[in-house]
This record gives C-alpha cells, structure tokens and sequence, in this order.
C-alpha cells in the first residue's frame, strides 16, 4: 500500500522528525559558558581600549561611565540591560547600531575588541582565547552580571 | 541643490472620506479638553498631573496592552533610547519618534498611523549635537486652526497642520524656521556643523512658542569658546522671532560683570536645554538654565557667571528678565538646572502664595514666590569647600535652601557606602580611598595618579532628579519627585594636551587617554579626537563592587514632598531591587527591602489618586519574566498598589488621557537590545 510504503521509504526521515520534535518541546538549552569564563584575553582587551577611546569615548565616556547622551557601559543600567541575554545580543547591538554616526564602520574584528575592552573594564576574568568575531558563535555565552559562587 | 528635504504620508489623504472619520475637522470645540495631555508636562504649569480615575487602585494591575508602535522604522536606524512623552489633543495623538525625529499622528485609541512628517537634514542633522527623536513637541490652536510644532536635530523650528501634518506656509519659510539665525550671535563654525541644537520640546503659550538651546556634552569641550544658549520667542502664526533672552548678558546688559576679565565674550553653552514653564496668567515665563562652557572647569570665567545655573523669570511678550536666582555661584559640578520647575499655588503660614518649585539634581527642592523671585523659605549662602585647581576661582559660598531638607543624597561619606556586609563595605572603602569626599559643593579635585583620582560626587551630572522632572497635585500642594539617590560620578581633572582643547583641564582619570565626549551621532570623521596620550598607569574604577552599587539602598526614590509645609510626607524605593543584589551569594538570606535602582531618567504621572512610574532597569523575578514593570503608588501614602509588566525600561515620562469613554496611559520604553516603542495601556473592555 501506498501509505506502507511511504512510511517505509521515509522511516529515516520520521524518526528524524520525530526527535527534531522532541528536541523542540524541549527548552533551548542553556549556553555552557558565561563571561566568567574567560572568554578574552587581555592583548584583546588592550587592543579594544585603543577603538574604545576613538570611536566610542566621545558619547560613553572615558571610564564608559556614559553621559546626558548616552548610556553607561558599566554598573547597574548596563549589567541590568544585558543580563541573562548571550554575548552574541550585545555583540549585535554593538555591530548594527555602533558608532552612531555610521553603524557597522568597524570591521567585526574591530567590535569584538571593543567587546573584550568592555568584559574588562566590568572586572569579567581575561582567559586564552579571544572573543569570536561572529554573532552565531557568540551565542554559546551568557551574560551573567553576577559572578558564580564556585568563582568568588 | 538642496541638502535636505521632508517627508510625509498622509494616510487619511489617500481617500478624504476615510480621513473624514479618522480626523476630526477643525471646529470651534479644537481647544484641549481637561482630559487631554496638550504639552509636554501635560500643563504650562509642569505638573505632569491629571484629575483622572477610571484606572486606579483597585484596577490597575488589570490593565493590558491597549496597542503599541515600534519606532525603528521613523528613521534610517532603530533607535534605543526613546525619550517622547507623547500630546493627546482632541482625538489625535502626536509624538516625536525615531532616529529620525519624526512626528507621528496616531488615533489614541487603536495605535492606528495617521500621518506622519520627517525632515532629511543631510549633514547638519548627521552632525547635531542633540541626536535622536528628542522629547517632544508642542500643540497650539486659537479655536479654529490647530498647530503642531517641533524642533530637528538640526535646528530648524518645524510647523505642521495638526490635522494634516503638512508645513504651514506662512509660518518662517515654507514651515521651518532656522534657529541657527537670527540668534543675536553668528554660530561658528558654519550653520552645517555649528554645535547647537534641542532635544525638549518647544513649548508654546499664548501665542508664543519659545525655544532654548542644547550642546554636546559639557565635561571635555575642545575649546572654552562656543556657542551660546540664548532663548527665543517666536510668534506662532509666522515664526517670526518676537524677543530674545541673553542667558549670558552682552556688554552693557545686567550680570555681564559676573563674567571677569571679559570671559561672558568667549564662553557658550549656557543654554535652557530642558522643559520651560509659563504661567500664561501672569505672563511669566520661568527659564531653567545650564552650566557655562566647561562643566567642571572654570578658571578661563573668573566670577559667579550669570546666568548660569539659575532660574530666570521673563516676560512672556517681551523676554525681559523679571528677576533670577542663582542656584549654583561659578558652577564646577554640571548642576544643570535640568528639569522643567513647578507652579504652585499654595499656601504658606495661612498666607498664599504663588510660588515657583524647582527640583534639582543636587537633591533640593528651591521654592520661590513667582512673581519676586524672594525664597518661600530661607536659602542662606553657607561656606563651602574651596579647592586648589591651577587657575580656578571658586565661590566660598553658594546658596543652601533651609526647606524643604534635600530629598536624596548629594554628597559623598563613607556612611554612604554599601553595608550589606563588613566585607563589601570594606571593598567599597577601598574605592572611595582613591577619590576626595565630601558634602554638597566638594569641588572637583585634580586627577593624580597617587590619589587622589577625583572627587566622589553625586547630585552632579547624573544624580538627583534630571529632565523628567517631577510633577504636582494642585489639589493637594503635594510634588513628586523621582531622584538618583545612587548616582555616584567620580570627577577628576587633568591638564588638557594643547591639541585637544585650549581649556586648561577637562574632566578625565590621571593615566587614562584623554578624549572628548560629544553627543551621539556627530560627524565622527570631521570631529574625531586628536591621538592623545598614552595610558600609564591607573586602572578603571568601576562604581560598584562585584556590580553591586557603590552606595547603600535605596538606589532610587520617589519622594512626597508638601509645598505648604516645606516638609516630606514620604518616601519610598522605586524598582524592584536589581537581579544583581538579590542573587548576590552572600546576601543569600538577608533581609533586604525593595532597593529602587540606580537610574536618573525616570519621569512621574500623577493621577487623582496614583503616581504612576515605571522602571528603569531590566529584571527577572519570580513575579515576572524578564522586563520592567509600570508601578502604581497610592499618592497619599506611597504604598504600591498595583504593577504591570513592561518588556523593556522606561525611557520617557508616561502620560494619561481619556478617549471614548476609556483612559489611557502612554509610556515610552526602550534600551539595551530593545529598541524604541510607544506602549498603551488600558483596562479590559469588561471592566470599564
């Protein structure tokens, strides 16, 4: 019969469907890692300061304090803002609205810098690695505000 | 060839019978009923208040999502920091949105678009100092025609048809009227980059509408000379300029010897960047001004520097200066007079008085009778703090109001410190150990890289209340008042590179390059800072410990204060207590009260029997997912009687109205990765 047969055809294909389905109900996993992980590195960082003072000081401050202008990048609004979201939410804000006056002039090398400088500046840990440059990878990490217990 | 043009749709034009119904025709009846919200602070009078109650106490955690507007597409960018507080004014709803400050027109019961206007201002709006979709706009109407008028980030004063949204002709040239013109001063460089600009709304009495003046951020010009702040009236029929008020006197004119060795010829900025009050009846206006040119520095203008941080009381037909008082002598804190002040009728020892209330980032409540400018109650010149910047000259005395006590924190003790535990309060300790503290009018403190690295102060640039300012019960003679009681801002200064600024020192950290701070957007390829020195040393200091706030709760507050008393009937934490600290380990277990947060741009409605504010910081708790919620106070008590779930912070003062029968609430919310978006509430269908 036409319907034996096409279940038979398509066993493979069901059974794929059948845990695509699963998997779906299931709630979207948690990324394994956080910022607390050391997910920069300092050279990075220090690269990043260098972009963060030219292209974006001028509206967030010096010490990303913020301004009357701009939001601060640091403390309470900006923990707040971005906790419990990936670094790959940040990392887009940043690479579709920043610098203002031409949103997406810095190469994604040039924004992920600028991520690391801001991860350092809020006292997140340096690690080996660098941040990666594309948002899809970013969003194996969370931002966390808090610092884990097992870290303090 | 032109470098700028405008847009507009019109809806309702594609088939007038359609617009027929959507749009009232202009009548007679046009002037604003007392359940609408015609201006920006819902009155001249700055009272941000409404005698409405259909949503109360016993509802208002009822209320839903009557509808909402994303703004990202009212420009050429989503824009995340919508500040507008809409108008409702004979069944139209009016608001500024988007990057680029367009004005929309939408029915106030559906959310329906109903046309909107747009100005494409090339590079002078690319370089604006004052970006984005701004705060607002402003209504005029004489019974049978009906105005609606806002300012660009360029500029440039815009009229439109309320009903139709198109220029009005006879109004400056074809609609708009260049304020970089015809300003008593030539705006230099050139009228393309020229730093001036406004993010508040015009506001429009009689038939005056007045215009002050915004520039870049204060803290690290490149130059103590700029552009000046002046305020205008303009007749609103057609835009021409009808009087002029120099907020830095000119050569001959009152106060221009508060400015020694000639200093009042080359300082700027001075300008009334926030909300202006009138009081129509009297024919006062009453003018809010800002800092000079340099917000912590003002060795290059010796003297107190009228009119700068003060309040400035003008004849609404002429701008002639009435009387004034200076809030702030020779300012050194950024103390901009920065919300709209306060008409109050009230009364004091059994006598009225009309007064004027002016809240302040400093924490203090300035009340003065409105017609003399004489304090209601005493504010004596105390000694403060001089300090030994190279070249400053500080005032050993500024003015300290008896009454009301200041109503959040503005100086900076160690008691001040977060004490949740020994252990972090030692560790605050340790970052205040770096900075200079002290009360009130601490001046600011050379940056060294041994210490100390600034002056720890609050009440400054972002403490206390700032531009939503505050609202007031005429009924009751009661102001509400958001403050930062948190808002702590290290200001440090250091010797400007002659290639940065000529100013002798800007704001900065010993060891930190040196750069300058401009508003969002300008042109940063023709203003990007010149390479400037190489760190050093010193690390950031951030402001918390473990990204808990450096102060002790409550981080934000609400506060009663009674006008005929001068005393605080009470006060409460506004916001839910943040993420951070009641997932902190080791607070695991404490008691903690509701905190507030540490935010300054939170705005108050008051209703006949709420205050109404939202938050200003994202959290998750058990009660709701992640978001921010719109909080309701019982005005006599401050008891919270009722919350409703926001996805995003509050951004721009909410306001009320009532339409067919049904009263709304209109708040503006946006930040982080949520971008801007008008959101309505009302209560169900079944509980009207």
């Amino acid at each position: 019969m036409n319907v034996v047969r096409s279940c038979s055809v398509a066993t493979l294909g069901c059974a794929l469907f059948a845990l695509c389905v699963v998997r779906a109900q299931e709630p979207a996993p948690s990324p394994a890692r956080s910022v607390w992980d050391g997910v920069y590195t300092e050279e990075q960082s220090k690269r990043g300061e260098s972009v963060y003072q030219k292209e974006c000081a001028s509206c967030h401050g010096a010490s990303l304090g913020g301004g009357e202008s701009a939001p601060p990048l640091t403390g309470g609004t900006f923990l707040s803002n971005w906790n419990g979201l990936t670094l790959a939410d940040l990392f887009d804000r940043i690479r579709k609205t920043m610098p203002l006056s031409g949103p997406g002039r810095l190469t994604r090398q040039q924004d992920a810098d600028v991520l690391a400088f801001m991860l350092s500046t809020n006292k997140f840990p340096a690690g080996k690695t660098e941040i990666y440059r594309q948002s899809e990878m970013l969003k194996e990490i969370r931002f966390e505000s808090e610092k884990p217990a097992d870290k303090k | 060839m032109r470098d700028r043009k405008s847009f507009r749709l019109h809806l309702g034009l594609l088939c007038a019978a359609a617009l027929a119904l959507v749009v009232p025709s202009a009548s007679p009846q046009s002037q604003p009923k007392s359940t609408d919200w015609p201006s920006y602070a819902a009155d001249l009078a700055g009272t941000r208040y409404r005698p409405l109650d259909q949503i109360n106490a016993a509802n208002f955690n009822d209320l839903e999502i009557a509808w909402r507007i994303k703004t990202d597409n009212f420009g050429d960018r989503p824009e995340y920091k919508l500040e507008g507080t809409p108008l409702m004014v004979n069944g139209i709803l009016y608001a500024t949105a988007g990057s680029r400050r367009a004005v929309i027109a939408l029915d106030p019961g559906t959310g329906e678009l109903l046309w909107i206007h747009g100005e494409h201002e090339g590079k002078r709006g690319g370089a604006a100092s004052r970006q984005l979709s701004g705060r607002g706009l402003a209504y005029w109407s004489d019974g049978k025609e009906e105005r609606i008028l806002y300012v660009t980030p360029g500029y440039r004063l815009i009229c439109l048809n309320a009903k139709t949204g198109l220029p009005i002709s006879g109004f400056g040239t074809g609609g708009s009227v260049d304020l970089k013109l015809n300003d008593d001063q030539d705006i230099f460089p050139d009228l393309t980059t020229g730093e001036i600009g406004i993010q508040s709304a015009p506001v429009v009495a009689g038939n005056t509408v007045i215009v002050g003046a915004a520039f870049r951020e204060g803290m690290t010009p490149r130059s103590m000379r700029n552009n000046k702040g002046y305020v205008r009236g303009f007749d609103v029929r057609t835009g021409k300029r009808l009087w002029i008020f120099h907020t830095i006197p000119k050569k001959g004119e009152f106060g221009y010897d508060t400015w020694e060795k000639g200093s009042a010829e080359y300082t700027g900025n001075t300008g009334v960047w926030t909300q202006i009050t009138v009081d129509e009846q009297l024919g006062l206006v009453y003018l809010p001004v800002e800092s000079p040119t340099s917000d912590f520095y003002g060795g290059h203008r010796p003297g107190n520097n009228l009119f700068g941080e003060s309040l400035v009381c003008v004849d609404l037909k002429t701008g002639e200066r009435k009387w004034h008082f200076q809030l702030v002598h020779h300012p050194l804190w950024d103390m901009d007079v920065s919300s709209a002040p306060i008409l109050a009728d009230i009364t004091v020892d059994g006598k009225p008085v009309k007064a004027v209330a002016q809240p302040s980032k400093q924490g203090f409540l300035y009340v003065f009778d409105r017609i003399t400018g004489k304090p209601v109650w005493p504010i004596p010149e105390k000694p403060v703090e001089v300090g030994n910047v190279p070249g400053e000259s500080y005032s050993p005395t500024q003015p300290i109001p008896s009454k009301p006590p200041a109503y959040s924190r503005n100086g900076v003790s160690v008691d001040d410190l977060i004490d949740f535990t020994p252990a972090l309060h030692d560790r605050a300790k340790e970052i205040a150990a770096k900075y200079h503290l002290g009360p009130v009018f601490t001046p600011p403190t050379a940056s060294k890289l041994d210490g100390p690295l600034g002056t720890l102060s609050i009440g400054t640039a972002s403490g206390g209340t700032n531009w939503p300012g505050g609202s007031y019960d005429p009924e009751t003679h009661i102001a509400y008042l958001y403050a930062c009681n948190s808002c702590v801002e290290p200001i440090g200064l250091v010797a400007a590179p002659k290639e940065v600024s000529d100013i002798a020192y800007i704001a900065g950290t010993a060891g930190h390059e040196v750069s300058i701070l401009r508003g969002p957007g300008e042109n940063a390829g023709a203003d990007s800072p010149k390479p400037s020195k190489k760190r050093t040393g010193s690390e950031y200091v951030p402001m918390n410990v473990d990204g808990l706030p450096l102060m002790r709760p409550p981080y934000g507050t609400i506060s009663a204060i009674n006008l005929d008393t001068g005393e605080i009937v009470w006060q409460i934490a506004h916001g839910e207590t943040p993420d951070i600290v009641r997932n902190y380990p080791a607070l695991k277990g404490l008691a903690i009260p509701r905190t507030g947060q540490e935010t300054y741009n939170i705005g108050t409605l008051i209703t006949k029997t709420l205050v109404i504010a939202g938050e200003g910081h994202i959290t998750t708790t058990a009660d709701h997912p992640r978001g921010a919620m719109l909080r309701a106070y019982d005005k006599k008590t401050g008891k919270e009687v009722g919350a409703v779930f926001m996805p995003a912070p509050q951004t721009g003062s909410p306001m009320t109205y009532m339409h067919n029968g049904k009263q709304y609430i209109v708040v503006a919310v946006s930040g982080g990765p949520y971008s801007g978006e008008y959101i309505a509430y009302a209560l169900p269908s079944e509980s009207e």
